[in-house]
């Protein structure tokens, strides 16, 4: 009955060996492909750095060359080479509208007074 | 049983093996510990790295945003000479053109060399690094790779190994291009003296060259710290082909951009001013003409320009003769000068505006010389002595006014002292303490001549009247804004001290219209839809201590509206021709800089208004064309 027991294949402790060299194995190739995740991140990182880096460098550039063209002195120099014929308007040639006159506060009827009892003061 | 022979050679063994091991431990701790430092040391040069990260130059902005001043990314290009092998003559050939310089420099460049440093000792340093050409384009750049990458430099057929290594790495990596920037004025000489030039620096660390754009004059110079920012740098670790290891990167320090400076200057208001002194210079062929606009009630600079001017993109038209004459050549001012005497006699009292002095017929006898009008006058009133600009009658007043008050004024109003401005080279003027002056003084500071004030100090005092007495310190910066265009440091309008009372300021402006009108000495400065307040100067220059017949400095400084100032406008001529009076030959330039600023201010006229329409008469016009049942 010994006999037969010892000859025969216990599968708890191959199993136990084969769990732990797995882990063990396991633990290997997951440290390496860690490392490599690390390394292929870092070069990606990299990348986007690099990428990043030229998007806002041309970003900048276009806002630059945005308000290079919008500024006053480029535009008067574009209408001069259209030949437009703009020019800023002389003192003489703006109308002003003078301020409405407001009616003094006497001549005003009770019921609109009333009304505009909450109002802010109109002041000139 | 062991034998003796067996265990002499497992003896043997366990020695051999013993003093194997001890070898090796020795080793080891003569690696690990011993030469630690020395071999980490190795370890750190081969595979750390350090990259030194520039910060972007802060750009100069006008009052509304616009670019004066702006740093543009470009590369620098260099060559590692080692890589080129005997190639440098094709190299030379092809890049030549692109890079614009000489074919023979570029050729000699890409030689490896060995200097000696500064201990004398040779180096190796130029075998890897040789700088090409600076301010490279991107798209230059790009036709530069190109070009390398189509070169088959002469080796036909099927290259052996060896020379694909050669061909790979003199494409790839023999030219290379350095991440730098580039200090650009968009509109070339505009505002030149105030934004002053840049210029690019050599920075030496750990035998590697960077270079920096430091301020030469201007703001540029003035507010260089704020303008450059601070370097950032990283510390990483690379692998074999010189790609960063991210992941052992030990420091990243982020490099912190320069401030964007706002000025108060308006870019318009510039090129008006520039436009219009160009046009006197053409017509008046003076050495030098300046003009300045100021708003009085803030003191901040909107235009300040001076002719002859130079291109900072190009530093090489840099000469003495533009430097900013504002602020760093004095002058008498003559005329100009008399609003001090007479506003300090009208403030003090000692006078009034109708107040009558003699003119002597333009031949007065002061302590034993004789002061001369330009036209001869007779009797005149206080404001007859400004719209006439009689230096007799100023002279008197001079007298009245006293010598202890008249210096009082005089410093009061700014002279003697600089303006605080924030532009280097500022000078300070001369007034000489009353116990330097002679017997006199007193009868010829009035008239402006033995003082000598800036061009800025003058405006200034004008300013001055024009604010209701408050003399203001000129402001150049508004603002320091960020990157992205947030306000770091807000700058406020900062008043000096109150000149002159508030009545005495109204009744000099009274006096300083008449100046414009018929009668008085610049009625070019007239404008016709509002009312100027100014005064006219025409000083002889001084040369070697004598003054010298037929060389003028004519001026004008003038505010409007008279009665509720907007700009203050000063021009300054040195040595015009076809004419020498400052009404004359500065009046009319001073009405074309208002007009156009007045145009452009969108400042309301307050003179001979056009007749406006009736607003009820446009209100019915207006519903009548929105009528949809009118034809």
């Amino acid at each position: 009955m010994k006999k037969s027991q010892s000859s025969a294949i216990r599968f708890g402790p191959v199993l136990k060996v084969f769990f732990l060299c797995f882990l063990i194995a396991g633990s290997a190739v997951g440290y390496v492909w860690q490392k490599s995740q690390i390394f292929q991140l870092g070069r990606e990182i990299r990348q986007r750095e690099i990428q990043l880096s030229q998007l806002a460098s041309e970003n900048q550039k276009l806002t630059d060359q945005l308000a290079i063209l919008r500024s006053p002195m480029v535009l008067d120099q574009r209408e001069r080479q259209l030949n437009l014929g703009l020019a800023p308007a002389q003192p003489g040639q703006v109308f002003r509208l003078p301020e409405p006159v407001l009616a003094p506060p006497n001549a005003v009827p009770a019921r609109q007074l009333a009304q505009r009892q909450e109002a802010v003061p109109l002041t000139q | 049983m062991i034998n003796r022979l067996q265990l002499k050679r497992a003896l043997l063994l366990l020695i051999f093996l013993s003093a194997a091991f001890a070898g090796l431990g020795y080793r080891l701790v003569d690696l690990q510990v011993l030469r630690h430092d020395e071999l980490s040391r190795l370890e750190q040069d081969n595979t750390q790295r350090e990259f030194w990260q520039a910060p972007r130059r802060g750009n100069i902005l006008d009052t509304h945003g616009n670019f004066l001043a702006m740093s543009v990314p470009v590369k620098t290009v260099c060559a590692d000479p080692s890589l080129i092998g005997n190639q440098q003559a094709a190299v030379a050939r092809a890049l030549a053109p692109l890079l614009g310089v000489p074919e023979a420099d570029l050729y000699q460049k890409l030689f490896p060399r060995v200097s000696r440093n500064d201990k004398g000792e040779l180096v190796t340093n130029n075998l890897h690094y040789v700088r090409l050409q600076r301010d490279v384009s991107d798209d230059t750049w790009q036709k530069i790779r190109d070009t390398m990458n189509r070169m088959d430099f002469g080796i036909d057929g099927t290259p052996s190994r060896a020379e694909r290594q050669f061909l790979h790495n003199l494409r790839a990596d023999a030219i290379f291009a350095e991440p730098d920037e580039m200090r650009v004025y968009p509109n070339g000489s505009l505002a030149a003296q105030v934004l002053g030039f840049s210029s690019e620096q050599d920075i030496k660390m750990d035998d590697h060259v960077f270079s920096q754009i430091v301020g030469r004059d201007g703001i540029e110079l003035a507010l260089n710290s704020k303008l450059s920012g601070v370097a950032g740098w990283r510390v990483t670790d690379t692998d074999r082909a010189q790609q960063e290891l991210v992941a052992l990167r030990d420091e990243n320090v982020e490099p912190r951009d320069g401030l964007n400076v706002v000025l108060t200057i308006d870019s318009v208001i510039q090129d008006i001013v520039e436009t219009s002194l160009a046009k006197a210079m053409k017509e008046h062929t003076p050495h030098s003409i300046t003009g300045i606009v100021i708003r009085p009630s803030t003191g901040e600079v909107l235009a300040m320009a001076t002719l002859p001017s130079y291109d900072p993109n190009h530093p090489d038209t840099i000469t003495p003769e533009t430097r900013d004459r504002c602020i760093t050549d004095v002058m008498e001012p003559g005329s100009t000068f008399k609003i001090v005497v007479v506003s300090g006699a009208l403030n003090e009292g000692v006078v009034r505006l109708n107040d009558t002095f003699d003119c002597e017929h333009g031949h007065f006898a002061y302590a034993g010389r004789i002061l001369h009008d330009a036209e001869p006058h007779g009797i005149l009133t206080t404001e007859g002595v400004i719209t006439e600009s009689s230096n007799i009658g100023a002279a008197k007043i001079g007298i009245k006014l006293g010598e202890d008050l008249l210096y009082d004024y005089a410093a009061d109003y700014g002279f003697g002292e600089r303006t605080g401005i924030p532009l280097p080279g500022e000078v300070s003027g001369i007034l000489h303490p009353v116990k330097d002056w002679s017997k006199i003084s007193i009868a010829q500071i009035p008239m402006g001549h033995g003082v000598a004030v800036t061009r800025l100090q003058m405006v200034m005092a004008m300013a001055a009247l024009a604010n209701h007495g408050w003399l203001m310190r000129p402001m150049l910066v508004k603002s320091l804004t960020d990157r992205d265009g947030n306000v770091v440091e807000q700058y406020a309008p900062q008043q000096v001290r109150q000149v002159v009372s508030e009545a005495t300021d109204k009744e000099m402006i009274e006096a300083l219209k008449t100046v414009v009108t018929p009668e008085g000495t610049a009625p070019g400065a007239a404008m016709k839809d509002y009312v100027v307040a100014g005064k006219t100067g025409t000083a002889q220059k001084v040369e070697n201590g004598v003054y010298v017949t037929g060389k003028y400095e004519a001026s004008f400084i003038g505010f409007f509206p008279a009665d509720n100032p907007q700009v203050c406008i000063s021009i300054v001529m040195d040595e015009p021709r076809e004419g020498y009076y400052g009404g004359l030959v500065c009046g009319p330039v001073f009405k074309e800089v208002a007009e156009r600023c007045a145009s452009y201010l969108n400042i309301p006229p307050d003179q001979h208004l056009p007749p406006q329409p009736n607003p009820l008469q446009l209100v019915q016009a207006t519903r009548v064309h929105n009528n949809p049942n009118m034809p």
